[in-house]
């Protein structure tokens, strides 16, 4: 059996091993050279305990044997290879699962609490361990999307867009559990698919964009919802339905269509800055503020990323390829910039890292319907809702320094 | 020149002057008479007297009646020389027959008197001649001695040389002396041996190993097959020793066939022309460069418990409604597949259809004598409420006239549940369909026995009229033109264009097929495809022809449903045999150039049930996607 010259390194000094070549047989894996690390780890400190570990070579996840691997990329086998290594991003472990009485269209969770809203038209509230706290009624056809907008202290504020053409902003009190709908924002001519917040101000200022073009400005009756809003400015431009709304940063808004484009809209003048155009229909797309990257969902089976900058608006940067279905929601992990969650019609959640993009990281497959909605928190936490009522949240041991690499 | 001399006149004018008794030749001679033409006379007679030329007044008429009464005009002729007519006597006319017929003129003349010869063959004692023989007769001949000295020193100096012999044996040449010998000559290349006889094998042995020998099975089989068909000529037979084995019956037949196949074996090979297959098939871009068409199942939308007959999508796009036989029809998301309503109507439904224009929030459904027109509440609000705006502005005009339908406003209950109109028809509605401006509608109630089968409604004034003043046959479908005002009825045979306006049919279309099942109109509006029971689909070119510029048979089993994209050049088609063929069909704005037609999908998917597959297939408006109902309870979205 031919050996390799290999040398491995990480960017985590509590793993850290000597600098020096090692022969490796070429067709060891992932598990054994995982094994020879924890030999040598072991050696030089005797109270190591077993651990996982993940290896790229030239930034790719090795998956096969070295060998294959590298006759895939077609790396050289003459000289010394440098082999990095991760500990290995644990399993998902489904934590909870929380039953609603229809479809769960959207979910939303930050570091306390979890809102879903659903086809029953109402969205909820639920602590991270799974208990409903609220129910969100109000809206008179099904809650398409939702989002948290602020909190201070006991007060949250929270939105729900619904098919009902509206969004309504809804004052939420945790401690008394008091819910008080604030506003009822009017303007759109269609059903309200999506909604984002603005991250970085985190004040009332909502933006949303969907179906025709031509949309009725005449204000309606305020009703006793509240007082009624009408859009501070209007972005116009896609031909067809708008899928999902993201702030890129405070000045830059970013959407996806179903008439195969992603535009950047300046957020100030309302103008288009860039449009990526794809060659599908998007569903769901996310932004990682770490890579700077846009991952997309559309209606053939990947995951794309795109890179918002570029001028060049056709460069696909990668697709990430594993899914049987339509890719209906995508989300970059919040922690780590390589990392992001899929959901699809095929029943599956995939977890993916983008230096591995043949084959996800995880497949979770709890869901017996269609997911319809996927979500990555600051808490170590990752849910997914879909079309079998369940909403579910996998709990995940990321590694801090890991996680700043 | 001086006039020749005058000479004597042939015989005829002598004796003609004699009988005269007046010697009137003239003297001129042989000159033109041209000359005379202008003088009073024509010449001169033997005394030199003038001969003046006689009063001739006869003109055209008098010659014809002179021709035509006179007896004598035939020998009648004109003398130049005199300027007169003379007439022939019996004589001179009998003269002219004979010269004419070759003969002697005279009559007595005996052209065949014995000849006589003026020398005898025999030797007389006279000699003709006495005249004494000379000289040279007597001595040899110097001019011969010269000649044959002169040859015979020839001969000696070797200059005349004696004639060779003639060879007796016979010359041969070779035919193929020029000819290549590496040539491969053609008597080579088509050389074809005589048929070898096959040896025999272990069934001829007299003793064959037992698995050669025939059952009893077998043997009736070999029996009763043709001499043709057997596998064997003959049957094996298993004999205890050579000794008991029989003279072979099949001797002389068995040669004559051999004799056959040796005089049969054909002499020469035949030539076939070796047309490659692939070249026979037209050129066709690959299916891939035809990007963007359906191509996987992408949402299965369940929920109903029977089989689902009709679909149809909003003009937007984002909702569906399907019609099923478990007596629902049921309003469908598209993206996730949500059933977002149903609603129970009394009866299967048939057909449903979505109003086309955007500005009207309006579904037509049909089931049994009635078609429903309901408002869904989905969608813009405004665009809702504006369409029951329109429904309720109605204002009944002052006269009644009497309708073939029943327009019926729903009320109470049912208004909440979305009925708007219904229409009670007075036999049962097959199918609806909207016209593209979304007012006029038509429903179809085949029936072959009156004219009464296809209706046009008008929703906002709520009239109906009947167009059809004649039954054409059983009426299977109708469409309306997307942007002329023509209208297309499929009958079981035929397409019949009619002009809404001039009322009046434009064109037939023979589709040469047994029975239409389905059909629709190209966006454009010049082409059109007709689904049929039999399998097939029809393309036609309305400018082209009347009768289909493609027939396309790809489907096993007979066809439900077809349709057209609005904005793709995409068509699919769906049959009983659960498949679902999209192809690809570019129309030119060039009017020169053909459609161009490429299957480029079949997409699987839909089980068959009760021998149904899929029973309706539409497109969705904005993208390259295709929704289709099947017997299976599903309605299934490939994308």
């Amino acid at each position: 059996m031919s050996q390799l010259q290999t040398r491995f390194f990480t960017d985590n000094k509590k793993y850290s091993v000597d600098d020096v070549p090692f022969s490796i047989p070429a067709a060891s894996e992932v598990q054994e050279l995982s094994n020879v690390i924890n030999k040598l780890l072991e050696a030089k400190n005797g109270s190591h305990s077993q651990i996982e570990f993940d290896f790229l070579v030239r930034g790719q996840f090795l998956r096969t044997s070295l060998s294959n691997h590298m006759e895939a990329e077609g790396i050289s086998t003459e000289d010394v290879v440098e082999i990095e290594y991760v500990e290995r991003f644990t399993a998902p472990q489904p934590e909870e699962c929380m039953m609603h009485d229809d479809w769960i269209s959207s979910v939303e969770a930050d570091s306390e609490w979890i809102l879903t809203g659903s086809y029953d038209k109402t969205a909820r509230i639920w602590s991270l361990e799974g208990k409903a706290v609220m129910t969100v009624a109000g809206h008179t056809d099904v809650v398409k999307d939702v989002a948290w907008v602020r909190r201070d202290g006991l007060t949250s504020l929270l939105l729900t867009a619904s098919l009902d053409q509206t969004i309504l902003l809804w004052e939420w009190n945790s401690e008394r559990n008091k819910l008080k709908a604030r506003h009822c924002c009017r303007g759109h001519a269609g059903s309200v698919d999506t909604i984002a917040t603005d991250p970085t101000l985190a004040t009332e200022e909502e933006e949303e964009v969907e179906e025709p073009p031509s949309r009725p400005r005449k204000k309606q009756k305020t009703e006793q919802l509240g007082l009624t809003r009408t859009p501070l400015m209007t972005l116009s431009g896609h031909n067809e339905a708008v899928s999902s709304v993201l702030w890129l940063d405070s000045e830059e808004i970013c959407s996806a269509s179903w008439d195969h484009t992603i535009r950047l809209w300046d957020a100030e003048t309302g103008s288009v800055k860039t449009t990526l155009t794809g060659s599908k229909v998007f569903n769901h797309i996310s932004y990682s503020p770490l890579c700077r990257r846009l991952a997309s969902g559309s209606t053939d089976r990947h995951v794309r990323l795109w890179d918002p900058r570029s001028k060049d608006g056709s460069l696909v940067l990668l697709s990430l390829t594993s899914h049987s279905g339509w890719v209906t929601a995508v989300k970059w992990a919040p922690s780590h910039e390589h990392q992001l969650v899929s959901g699809s019609l095929d029943n599956l959640v995939k977890l993916w890292d983008t230096r591995s993009c043949k084959t996800p990281l995880y497949d979770v497959s709890a869901h017996e319907d269609k997911v319809l909605c996927v979500d990555w928190t600051d808490s170590r936490l990752m849910l997914s809702g879909g079309a079998d009522n369940k909403l579910y949240t996998y709990r995940y041991t990321a590694c801090e320094t890991d996680a700043g690499a | 020149p001086l006039p020749p001399l005058p000479r004597p006149h042939p015989a005829k004018g002598i004796h003609k002057c004699r009988k005269m008794g007046q010697d009137i030749r003239n003297t001129v001679g042989n000159v033109p008479m041209e000359w005379y033409q202008d003088y009073p006379h024509i010449g001169y007679n033997l005394d030199g007297k003038k001969i003046f030329k006689p009063i001739r007044n006869k003109d055209e008429l008098d010659e014809f009646l002179d021709k035509m009464e006179n007896p004598d005009y035939w020998r009648t002729v004109h003398d130049k020389m005199t300027a007169s007519d003379i007439r022939l006597t019996d004589e001179q006319v009998d003269l002219v027959h004979r010269l004419q017929k070759g003969q002697f003129g005279d009559v007595n003349f005996n052209e065949y008197e014995p000849s006589v010869d003026f020398f005898t063959n025999e030797v007389m004692i006279h000699p003709v001649t006495n005249r004494p023989q000379d000289k040279r007769s007597f001595i040899p001949s110097l001019i011969e001695k010269e000649k044959v000295s002169k040859l015979v020193h020839a001969i000696k100096m070797g200059w005349i040389k004696p004639r060779k012999p003639k060879e007796t044996t016979p010359q041969y040449y070779d035919l193929w002396a020029k000819e290549d010998p590496n040539a491969i000559l053609g008597r080579h290349k088509m050389h074809v041996p005589a048929p070898k006889m096959r040896l025999p094998g272990h069934e001829e042995s007299y003793n064959p190993p037992p698995e050669y020998l025939l059952t009893e099975e077998e043997r009736l089989v070999w029996e009763q097959q043709d001499a043709e068909d057997r596998k064997l000529p003959f049957l094996p037979q298993k004999h205890s020793c050579l000794r008991a084995v029989p003279a072979f019956s099949r001797f002389i037949h068995e040669r004559f066939e051999r004799c056959l196949d040796l005089y049969l074996c054909p002499r020469q090979r035949k030539m076939r022309v070796n047309v490659n297959p692939e070249d026979l098939i037209p050129k066709l871009p690959k299916p891939k460069d035809l990007q963007p068409f359906p191509t996987t199942m992408s949402l299965v939308y369940r929920g109903h418990t029977s089989l689902v007959r009709c679909i149809s999508a909003s003009p937007t796009g984002q909702w569906l409604v399907s019609g099923s036989d478990d007596f629902t029809v049921r309003f469908w998301e598209v993206n996730t597949g949500r059933c977002m309503k149903t609603l129970e109507v009394g009866g299967a439904v048939k057909s449903v259809a979505w109003n086309p224009n955007p500005a009207v929030c309006l579904v037509a459904v049909c089931f049994e004598h009635t078609v429903l027109l309901l408002n869904p509440s989905l969608g813009d609000r405004l665009v809702v409420s504006s369409t029951d705006q329109l429904i309720t502005a109605y204002e009944p005009p002052e006269e009644d006239k009497e309708q073939a339908v029943t327009w019926a406003l729903s009320e109470g209950l049912e208004h909440n549940k979305g009925h708007r109109l219904t229409l009670t028809h007075p036999k049962a509605v097959k199918q609806v369909v909207w016209h593209g401006k979304g007012d006029y509608l038509s429903s179809v109630m085949p029936d072959n026995s009156s004219n009464l089968q296809v209706l046009i409604h008008q929703v906002s004034k709520r009239r109906t009229q009947n167009p059809f003043r004649k039954n054409k046959g059983l009426v299977q479908c109708v469409s309306f033109h997307p942007l002329r005002p023509y209208f297309f009825v499929a009958t079981q045979r035929y397409v019949r264009v009619y002009n809404l306006i001039k009322q009046e049919l434009t064109k037939k279309l023979m589709t040469n097929c047994k029975w239409i099942s389905s059909m629709a109109i190209h966006p454009g509006g010049d082409n059109l495809i007709c689904g049929s029971y039999d399998c097939r689909l029809a393309w036609f070119d309305l400018d082209l022809s009347t009768k289909p510029y493609k027939m396309l048979r790809h489907h096993k089993k007979a066809l439900r449903g077809v349709a057209y994209h609005r904005n793709y050049p995409l068509f699919a088609s769906g049959a009983d045999d659960g498949s679902v063929i999209v192809c690809h069909g570019m129309v030119y704005n060039d009017l020169l150039q053909n459609p161009l037609i490429v299957p480029v999908k079949v997409l699987k998917g839909h089980q068959i049930t009760h021998d149904l597959g899929v029973l309706d297939v539409t497109f969705h408006p904005t993208q390259p996607w295709v929704f289709s109902s099947g017997a299976d309870t599903t309605i299934r979205l490939f994308t």
